[in-house]
C-alpha cells in the first residue's frame, strides 16, 4: 500500500495534506527517512524525522524560504521545485512531544487543477526567473564604442553562395521559359492584356517567384494568442510548392525567439492587461478621431507626459503607428534647403519620411564616424549643389539600435562631431527604448548621456513595452510646433485608449511605480539573456553580428539553402526563428535573427543554444575563426590585462584558435563568464 | 642600450621579413598549383611569352585596364561645380556656419491652435466632459454609431485581450500576423464581394503605402484635384506622373483620360490610375462611381478608390459607395478603406483581387515594415462590421439624424452652407461664397472665422448648451517652400459629425446653436480680422 503512494507526497498537484502523512507514516518497515527526499522531511510530524532534524531548524529552513521568497517576489512565480512550495509544519513547531492525534496544518496548499493550468499559461508568456545570478545591468562599459568585429567564413562558403544563387537564378529563368509557353496563365499579372498594362514588372516579382516563394513557408506563419515567451503557430501545409498553404487545424508551441518582445510586456495576466481591461470598460476602444479635432484624451496626454519624463525630454507626443511617426515627422522637421545625413543601414520608415520631406539625402557608412565626418566637411563647406549657399539646418539621422545587425549607434562619437559641426541630431528608438540602458531609457540611457544633447528622440511603443505606435520627444517648443505641422497628428487617428494605458502601465513598471523591482528585473533579465545567448553562439562557433549587450543577435548563414533548412530545423526542435535575406540583407550574409526577451530565462536559452550546437553541425555553420569572441578562459590567476604577457610566454601570440566548445562546457561556463566583458 | 640593440632588432626584423614573404610565396605557389587549371594557364603564359612577348605585354596592361576599371566608382563623385577647399578653408567655413533653429517658432494662430485644444476626460461619446469641467455634446468624433459605447464591442475586445494580449510585437511577415488579422481580412472581403483584402495597422498611412506599391517611375496617375492629405504624400513618393482633373467633374476626368491617351499612344504601354475618394475628405461630395468605372473601363485605367470616409457610411448595410451606387466592388482594382473612423477600431484595409492584395504583402512599405495591427482592434473591425450588416437600421437612424442637422444649418444659416453629400455624417460647412466675397476673406480669414465659431460653441453661457464640433485643417506646409507650389487650396470648413448616441431632439438643440455661434461670430462688430493677432 505505501509503495504505491508518491514518495513526494506534493509532487502531486491532486493530493491533499492530509493524504500525506500516511506515507511518511509507515517510518517503522521504512529503515530510515534518510531514503526520503529531504523536501518531505519539512513536512513530516513523525517522531524519527524529528531525530535528525529539530523544530528550530525547520523553522529556520522555512524562514529562508519564505525571505528567498520575497526576494523572488518581483518575479511572477518562483520556478525551483524546494522554493516553491514554502510549507511551515506548525506542528513540528511544537517544541518536542509529538502529536500524532493532530493533522499537520500547514499553510500551504497544492495548486488545484486550474490553477496550475492558469499559472502555466503565464510562465508560457512571461518564464519564472530560474536564479537571481541570471541578471546583468546593461551599460556602456566606458571608453570608446568598438566596432564589432565582423568574422569571414571560409572562401568555400562565399563561393558557394554564390554559385547557390546563381544556380537559382538561371534555373528560374529556365522555369520561366517553359513556363510562359505552357502555362501562360501563371504569368497573367505580368503580361500587358487588353490594353492594360501590366500590374507588376516581370523583371521585379522574379525575385519573388523565383526565389522567395520557395522558402515562402518560413516567412509569415500565422500565429495566435500572446507572442509572449512562447508563441503558438497555426501549423500548415501547401501542395502545390507555398502557392497555396491549407491549415492543418492543429497548433504548435514554440519558443519565440522572433517577437520584439524585449521586456516580456505581451502578456494577457498581469498588472498591465488588468489596467487595459479596466481602461476598454472606461473608456472604450477608441477614441474615434485624429489628436487634433477631438481625439486627445487624458489618458494620451498623460502618456506623453510619462514617455517624455522616461526619455529625458521636457515634452513628447505619441502617434498610433511607428511607421508613420517616422513618415510623418521628417516632413514636419525639414524640407528645402536642409540636408539629411542619414546611416546607410536606416530603416524604411526613415527613408520614406526623408523622401517625403523634400530635403537632400546623403548617407554614409554604417556607424563610420569618419566617413560621417567627412560628408560633414565636404556638405558644409560645399553648401547646397549648383548655388552653394549654405545648408539651412543638417540633420543627421541614426537607429539606436539596428535590427538587421545588432548594432548600436556609435552615440559618444556622434556627440563629439555634434559639438564640432553644429548639426541637429535625430535618433530613432524603435530598438532600444527599453532594450538598453540600466534603466531602459534606450541608447542615451546606455551609454550614460545626458538625453538633453540629442535634438529629437523617436521610438515606437510596439516593442519593449507590447503596445502600437510610436514617439516623438524634443524640447516643447519643438513639439508645440510638430503638433501643428505634423500630418499624422492632424489627419491620422489618435492611438486608441487601451493601447495608451497598456503603454502607461508598462512604463510605470519599469520606472518601478507599479508592483516595485519588477521592472528592474525585466531590464536585467533581458540584459543577461542577450549577452548569456551571444557568448553561447561564439564559443558554439557560429559568427555572430552586433554588440555584446545587443538583445537583437543575428547569426549568419550565407548560403541561401540553409535560410529555410535553419528555419525548418528549428521548428522541428518547436524555437520559432526569423531568417532574413536578399534584399533585406547583403547578398551574401543570409542570416538568422533570435530577438531576445526578458520573458526567457536562462533555460530557454540553454535550449536554443542546444538547437544551435545541433543544428550547427549538420548545416555546417560553426565557421567562425576565433578573431569575433568565443575565445577559451585564460587560465586562474592570469587576468584580461595580464593576457598579453601571459600569450607571449607561452609563445600563443597571434594564434587565434577557432572556438568550437561543447555545449556542456558553454552551460557550464555561461552564466559566470557573462558578468565579465565577453572575451 | 638601446642605440646598440636598434640595428640588430632592425637586422632580425628584416631577415624575419625576408623569411615570411619566402614562406608566404611558397606558399601562394603551393596553392596556385593546387587550383584545377592553374598548370594550363602557366603553360599557356609561358607559352605566349615565347612566341610573342608584346601580346602578353598588351595583355597584362588590359587585365590592369580591366582591374581599374572594375574598382573605379561607377559615377563622377563629385560634379564640376565641386569647388576645391583646403582643410583649413574648410574647418573655416565649419566654424562659420550657423544652421537655423531646428523648428521655425509657432505662429500666433498656431499657438492659439494649441492652447485651445480641446481635451476630453474619459470616454469618447455623444456628451463628452472636457478638461475645462464642462460636458459638452460631442460632434467632433467619428462616432457615428456610437460603437465607442457599445457593451458589446467592449466585452469582444476584453476577450481579444484576455487570448492575445494587446500588440503583436511584430511586423506582419515575421510572426506578426495572427489568425484574428486574417478574420478581419475574410469578413471584408466577403462583406464587399472581392477576393482578398489585406490589413494595415493605421488607417491613414495605408492609401500612402498602396499608391507607391503599385506606381512606379513612369507611369502615368490622373487624380482628383481635392484628394487627401494621405493620398497626395503617395502621390508624391511614387514617382509617376501626375495629372489632376477638378473634383468630381466627370467631364475634366474624361478630357484629361483622352489626352493621356493621345500622348501616350506612341509611347511603351505603362500603368494608368486613376485615384479618387468615395466620400471627399475635403469638400464631402460624392464620387459618381458608375460614370467612373464607366470611364475607367473605356480608357482602359486602373481605379484606386479611396473610401476612407464612406466605407461603413454609405449603402444600406455600411458596405460603401459601391454598395450605395450598384457598383460590383471588383470594377474597382484597389478598394482602399478605414477601421478607424466609422467602425470605431482601428488600422486601414485595402480590398481587391488576390494578386492585388499578395503584391501589397511584400511591397506595400507600411505593411511591411511595420508592425500588425492589435489584435483587440482586428476583432472589434469584425464585430462592428458585422453589427453594421445585421443591424442596417443604426444607418437610417444616423441618416436621420443627418437629415436633422441638415434642416437646421444648410437652408436656414444666411452665412454658410453644407458641402456633404446628403448622407454623409461628416458635415462640411462652407462660407457662402457671396460671403467670402463681399468681405473679401483670405482663406487665413476664413479660417480664424472657422475657429472663432469652434470657440464660441465650446464656451456656450449655458452648460447644457456647449457643443465640441472641430473644423477642416488646413494641410500642412513643408519648412522651406514657399508655399506657392499647391495651385489647389482647400476652403476652410466646419466640421460637424453626427452620432446616433443623440436623439433627433438633441441634434436640433445642437444645429440651433451651431447657427447662432456663427451668426454672432459673424456679426461680430469686432470684425474677425481684429479678433486674434495676425497671422505672421
Amino acid at each position: 500500500m505505501p509503495q504505491r503512494l508518491p514518495r513526494n507526497p506534493f509532487a502531486s498537484s491532486t493530493t491533499t495534506t492530509t493524504v500525506a502523512i500516511p506515507s511518511d507514516r509507515p517510518t517503522t518497515r521504512r529503515p530510515s527517512t534518510s531514503k526520503g527526499n529531504r523536501l518531505t522531511q519539512f513536512f513530516t510530524s513523525s517522531p524519527k524525522s524529528k531525530e535528525q532534524q529539530s523544530a528550530h531548524e525547520a523553522l529556520l529552513a522555512a524562514v529562508a524560504a519564505q525571505q528567498q521568497h520575497l526576494l523572488n517576489n518581483p518575479s511572477p512565480h518562483i520556478s525551483a521545485p524546494s522554493l516553491s512550495l514554502p510549507t511551515i509544519s506548525l506542528s513540528t513547531a511544537k517544541a518536542g512531544e509529538a502529536n500524532m492525534d493532530e493533522p499537520p496544518t500547514t499553510l500551504f496548499q497544492p495548486p488545484s487543477v486550474a490553477e496550475a493550468k492558469r499559472q502555466a499559461r503565464i510562465d508560457a508568456q512571461f518564464g519564472p526567473l530560474g536564479n537571481q545570478s541570471h541578471r546583468y545591468v546593461s551599460k556602456h562599459v566606458g571608453g570608446e564604442l568598438a566596432d564589432p568585429v565582423i568574422d569571414e567564413p571560409p572562401y568555400y562558403y562565399l563561393l558557394t553562395t554564390y554559385i547557390s544563387y546563381l544556380v537559382l537564378i538561371v534555373f528560374g529563368h529556365v522555369r520561366d521559359f517553359f513556363g510562359k509557353r505552357f502555362r501562360p496563365e501563371h504569368y497573367k499579372h505580368l503580361k500587358s492584356a487588353n490594353g492594360y498594362a501590366a500590374l507588376n514588372s516581370d523583371f521585379d516579382n522574379f525575385y519573388v517567384r523565383r526565389l522567395k516563394l520557395r522558402i515562402e513557408d518560413c516567412f509569415a506563419r500565422p500565429t495566435t494568442g500572446v507572442p509572449g515567451r512562447y508563441i503558438t503557430l497555426m501549423d500548415r501545409k501547401t501542395d502545390d510548392f507555398n502557392k497555396h498553404f491549407q491549415f492543418t487545424g492543429t497548433y504548435t508551441e514554440t519558443l519565440n525567439m522572433s517577437s520584439y518582445n524585449y521586456l516580456g510586456f505581451a502578456q494577457s495576466e498581469g498588472p498591465c492587461a488588468d489596467a487595459v481591461e479596466e481602461t476598454i470598460k472606461k473608456y472604450g476602444i477608441s477614441s474615434a478621431s485624429p489628436r487634433a479635432d477631438a481625439g486627445t484624451s487624458d489618458l494620451a496626454l498623460e502618456v506623453e507626459d510619462k514617455v517624455a519624463k522616461f526619455v529625458g525630454k521636457p515634452a513628447s507626443m505619441v502617434f498610433s503607428m511607428g511607421f508613420a511617426t517616422n513618415a510623418t515627422s521628417f516632413p514636419a522637421l525639414v524640407g528645402k534647403g536642409d540636408l539629411i545625413i542619414s546611416d546607410e543601414l536606416n530603416h524604411a520608415s526613415i527613408r520614406i519620411g526623408a523622401r517625403l520631406s523634400g530635403a537632400m539625402i546623403t548617407s554614409f557608412r554604417h556607424n563610420d564616424m569618419g566617413a560621417l565626418e567627412k560628408k560633414l566637411r565636404e556638405n558644409i563647406s560645399q553648401g547646397q549643389p549648383r548655388t552653394h549657399r549654405p545648408w539651412k539646418k543638417i540633420l543627421v539621422v541614426v537607429e539606436g539600435l539596428y535590427s538587421m545587425e545588432g548594432t548600436m549607434c556609435d552615440l559618444p562619437g556622434i556627440l563629439k562631431l555634434k559639438k564640432k559641426y553644429k548639426f541637429n541630431l535625430f535618433v530613432d528608438e524603435a530598438h532600444s527604448i527599453g532594450a538598453l540602458g540600466p534603466r531602459g531609457r534606450g541608447v542615451c540611457d546606455y551609454f550614460g548621456v545626458d538625453s538633453a544633447e540629442v535634438d529629437i528622440l523617436m521610438g515606437t511603443l510596439t516593442k519593449s513595452f507590447g503596445a502600437n505606435g510610436g514617439y516623438v520627444a524634443a524640447e516643447k517648443h519643438i513639439i508645440d510646433k510638430l503638433r501643428a505641422t505634423n500630418a499624422a497628428t492632424l489627419y491620422g487617428e489618435s492611438p486608441t485608449p487601451p493601447v495608451l494605458m497598456q503603454i502607461l502601465s508598462a512604463l510605470k513598471i519599469i520606472t518601478g511605480e507599479l508592483v516595485p523591482g519588477q521592472g528592474e528585473e525585466r531590464l536585467q533579465r533581458i540584459a543577461f539573456n542577450s549577452r548569456y545567448l551571444r557568448l553561447g553562439l561564439k564559443r558554439l562557433g557560429y559568427i555572430v553580428y552586433g554588440h555584446d549587450d545587443s538583445p537583437i543577435i543575428p547569426i549568419v548563414l550565407y548560403n541561401p539553402a540553409k535560410m529555410p533548412a535553419f528555419s525548418h530545423e528549428m521548428l522541428r526542435r518547436k524555437i520559432s526563428v526569423v531568417i532574413v535575406g536578399y534584399p533585406a540583407t547583403p547578398l551574401i550574409s543570409s542570416r538568422a535573427r533570435f530577438c531576445v526577451s526578458a520573458a526567457h530565462n536562462k533555460d530557454d536559452m540553454d535550449r536554443l543554444l542546444a538547437a544551435c550546437d545541433e543544428i550547427g553541425n549538420v548545416l555546417q555553420l560553426k565557421f567562425s575563426t576565433g578573431v569575433a569572441g568565443g575565445a577559451e578562459n585564460l587560465p586562474d590567476g592570469v587576468t584580461p590585462g595580464m593576457e598579453e604577457e601571459w600569450k607571449k610566454a607561452n609563445g600563443l601570440q597571434g594564434v587565434i584558435q577557432p572556438p568550437r566548445w561543447s555545449l556542456r562546457e558553454v552551460i557550464a561556463n555561461g552564466v559566470q563568464d557573462v558578468k565579465q566583458p565577453l572575451r | 642600450m638601446s642605440f646598440f640593440s636598434a640595428p640588430s632588432m632592425d637586422k632580425m626584423e628584416f631577415s624575419d621579413a625576408q623569411r615570411f614573404v619566402e614562406r608566404s610565396m611558397h606558399e601562394i605557389t603551393n596553392r596556385f598549383q593546387k587550383v584545377p587549371g592553374s598548370a594550363m594557364l602557366i603553360r599557356y603564359i609561358q607559352s605566349s611569352y615565347q612566341d610573342d612577348p608584346v601580346r602578353s605585354a598588351i595583355e597584362l596592361i588590359l587585365v590592369i585596364f580591366f582591374v581599374r576599371y572594375l574598382l573605379a566608382p561607377s559615377y563622377a563623385t563629385h560634379n564640376n561645380n565641386f569647388v576645391t577647399l583646403t582643410e583649413e578653408e574648410i574647418d573655416d567655413l565649419v566654424d562659420e556656419w550657423t544652421p537655423e533653429p531646428l523648428v521655425a517658432p509657432q505662429t500666433a494662430f498656431e499657438e492659439a491652435d494649441n492652447e485651445k485644444l480641446p481635451v476630453i476626460v474619459g470616454p469618447t461619446g455623444p456628451k463628452s466632459k472636457l478638461s475645462n469641467g464642462r460636458t459638452v455634446t460631442n460632434l467632433a468624433s467619428y462616432n457615428f454609431y456610437n460603437f465607442v459605447g457599445n457593451e458589446q464591442v467592449k466585452e469582444k475586445a476584453i476577450q481579444t485581450l484576455r487570448t492575445y494580449g494587446v500588440g503583436p510585437c511584430g511586423p506582419p511577415q515575421f510572426y506578426g500576423t495572427q489568425d484574428v488579422h486574417m478574420k478581419t481580412e475574410a469578413d471584408i472581403a466577403s462583406c464587399l464581394g472581392t477576393e482578398g483584402c489585406i490589413v494595415y495597422a493605421q488607417a491613414f498611412s495605408t492609401i500612402s503605402s498602396v499608391i507607391p506599391a503599385f506606381c512606379k517611375r513612369g507611369d502615368i496617375i490622373v487624380a482628383d484635384r481635392a484628394v487627401n492629405f494621405a493620398i497626395r504624400k503617395g502621390l508624391q513618393i511614387c514617382r509617376s506622373t501626375i495629372r489632376y482633373y477638378e473634383h468630381n467633374n466627370m467631364e475634366d476626368l474624361e478630357r484629361v483620360l483622352q489626352k493621356v491617351v493621345k500622348e501616350q499612344s506612341k509611347k511603351p504601354l505603362t500603368r494608368r490610375f486613376i485615384v479618387t475618394e468615395g466620400l471627399s475628405e475635403t469638400v464631402g461630395d460624392c464620387v459618381d462611381l458608375p460614370k467612373l468605372v464607366e470611364l475607367k473601363l473605356r480608357y482602359k485605367f486602373r481605379l484606386m478608390l479611396d473610401e476612407t470616409w464612406s466605407f461603413g457610411v454609405l449603402g444600406r448595410t455600411g458596405r460603401g459607395l459601391t454598395e450605395a451606387q450598384n457598383v460590383d466592388a471588383s470594377q474597382v482594382d484597389m478598394l482602399v478603406g478605414s477601421l478607424a473612423g466609422p467602425l470605431c477600431a482601428g488600422g486601414g484595409f485595402c480590398a481587391g483581387s488576390t494578386d492585388v492584395v499578395e503584391h501589397q504583402r511584400i511591397s506595400a512599405a507600411s505593411y511591411t515594415f511595420s508592425a500588425a495591427l492589435p489584435a483587440m482592434l482586428a476583432t472589434t473591425a469584425s464585430e462592428t462590421l458585422n453589427m453594421l450588416q445585421t443591424t442596417p437600421e443604426i444607418l437610417v437612424q444616423c441618416r436621420e439624424n443627418i437629415k436633422t442637422m441638415r434642416a437646421q444649418l444648410d437652408p436656414r444659416s444666411d452665412w454658410v452652407h453644407c458641402t456633404s453629400s446628403p448622407e454623409n455624417p461628416v458635415m462640411l460647412l462652407v462660407l457662402k461664397s457671396d460671403v467670402v466675397n463681399s468681405r473679401r476673406l483670405t482663406t487665413q480669414e476664413q479660417e480664424r472665422v472657422m475657429q472663432e465659431c469652434v470657440d464660441e460653441l465650446t464656451k456656450q453661457k449655458t452648460l447644457a448648451n456647449g457643443v465640441l464640433i472641430t473644423r477642416l485643417k488646413s494641410m500642412p506646409v513643408a519648412p522651406g517652400s514657399n508655399g506657392k507650389d499647391d495651385q489647389w487650396k482647400l476652403q476652410p470648413a466646419l466640421k460637424v459629425c453626427i452620432t446616433t448616441g443623440l436623439s433627433k431632439k438633441e441634434i436640433e438643440k445642437a444645429g440651433v446653436t451651431i447657427r447662432h455661434a456663427i451668426t454672432k461670430v459673424l456679426t461680430r462688430k469686432t470684425s474677425s480680422k481684429l479678433a486674434l493677432p495676425a497671422v505672421s
